[in-house]
């Protein structure tokens, strides 16, 4: 419940009017690197298909292969280099978000084992329920 | 409860409202993927000539039948995940039953004493400075932190519900029926609710306020309302 002091509540970023990237976790990895992989997969397609790739491997003037790359240009290959950012973009962001969230819910889990591990050692310690007892008896035996 | 102008979830304070919202963040992420893909074909389809020369398009279906069926299964599989586990009952250590009545609620713990009260909203008249207009009652629900508590609710004349959004319940409260839930309340505190049911005038003046305390305040509360 907020109260009267509490500092400004953060600000949200809603992406398309809905996704609040700044206050769900992973939310903002998962775009960052969906436009990454847009970028990388549009691009790499884009260079894939043209004409005149033979060229990288050559050592042409920057220029050259510039004028070269623009003039080789088509609108088909243009579209269907965004084709492939677009699935691009939707492909990483899912992936990564999956990757993060199946992370998180692990994490989670180990913060409920060790909150409840540590309320059983305050709870048992001392008592024949003690796993701190039994393995120092364990070790007595032992030795 | 919720700040001013709020839209989004309050936060959890039971672990079934923890898995709802995070639940919420997977569907909204999916939502934005898809509008995304919408977004990108509505701009292609506005840039492109019109055609009429397309007599065949087995792919195409076969896309977009194949994708909505996983679109749907990446968003099924979790909610279901959810549903059963809200279902689960485990041991409760304390039963209550919340009673909706036209304008105000009524509940009983008669597990160990036969406890029942009353709770009617304050009305702003009467409220104390800094409390908050028309979620404070006379008489809050007690209940101890970390215990799995079950709730069986039921009204006396017309429908009603009981929600508490923070702990991520809503049961409705129908004449003549025992509806059951159940939560845990994984920290101390104060959580309000509101009826969540149209029951009449006051409808909106009849809230629902759940103060969570340690075992030992809630012994002590109890021994007080029972003396």
């Amino acid at each position: 419940m907020a109260g009267e002091g509490d500092s400004e509540p953060e600000k949200s970023f809603k992406l398309l009017g809905f996704l609040d990237v700044k206050n769900v976790p992973c939310a903002r990895e998962s775009v960052l690197y969906g436009s990454v992989g847009s970028l990388v997969v549009g691009l790499g397609h884009f260079l894939a298909t043209s004409k005149y790739l033979h060229l990288l491997h050559l050592p042409v003037c920057l220029f050259v292969k510039i004028k070269s790359f623009i003039f080789s240009v088509s609108p088909c290959r243009v579209r269907r280099s965004c084709d492939f950012a677009v699935g691009g973009f939707i492909c990483t962001m899912l992936g990564y978000w999956f990757y993060c969230r199946y992370n998180l819910a692990q994490q989670r889990i180990r913060q409920r084992m060790l909150k409840e591990g540590m309320r059983n050692k305050m709870l048992f310690e001392g008592s024949s329920f003690d796993p701190e007892k039994n393995q120092t008896g364990n070790e007595r035996s032992n030795s | 409860m919720a700040n001013h102008s709020q839209l989004g979830f309050q936060d959890a304070s039971s672990p079934i409202m923890e898995e709802l919202i995070e639940f919420h963040d997977h569907a909204l992420m999916v939502a934005l993927a898809i509008c995304s893909l919408v977004l990108y074909l509505l701009t292609l389809m506005l840039l492109e000539k019109l055609s009429s020369n397309t007599v065949d398009a087995q792919e195409v279906e076969l896309i977009w039948t194949i994708l909505p069926a996983i679109v749907l299964i990446l968003l099924a599989l979790p909610s279901l995940q959810i549903l059963y586990m809200m279902d689960e009952i485990d041991e409760p250590d304390l039963t209550l039953k919340a009673i909706g009545h036209q304008w105000y609620w009524s509940y009983e713990y008669t597990d160990f004493k036969d406890l029942s009260f009353d709770s009617y909203m304050i009305p702003t008249t009467d409220l104390p400075q800094g409390h908050f207009r028309l979620l404070e009652v006379d008489h809050r629900i007690v209940i101890p932190m970390e215990s799995p508590i079950r709730i069986i609710i039921t009204a006396d004349d017309v429908l009603h519900s009981w929600a508490v959004p923070t702990l991520g319940v809503k049961t409705d409260a129908i004449p003549g029926r025992l509806n059951q839930t159940s939560f845990i309340t994984t920290r101390p505190g104060v959580f309000y609710g509101q009826c969540s049911e149209i029951c009449g005038a006051n409808h909106s003046f009849m809230p629902i306020v759940v103060e969570s305390t340690p075992l030992k305040h809630f012994e002590a509360w109890s021994s007080l309302l029972s003396s």
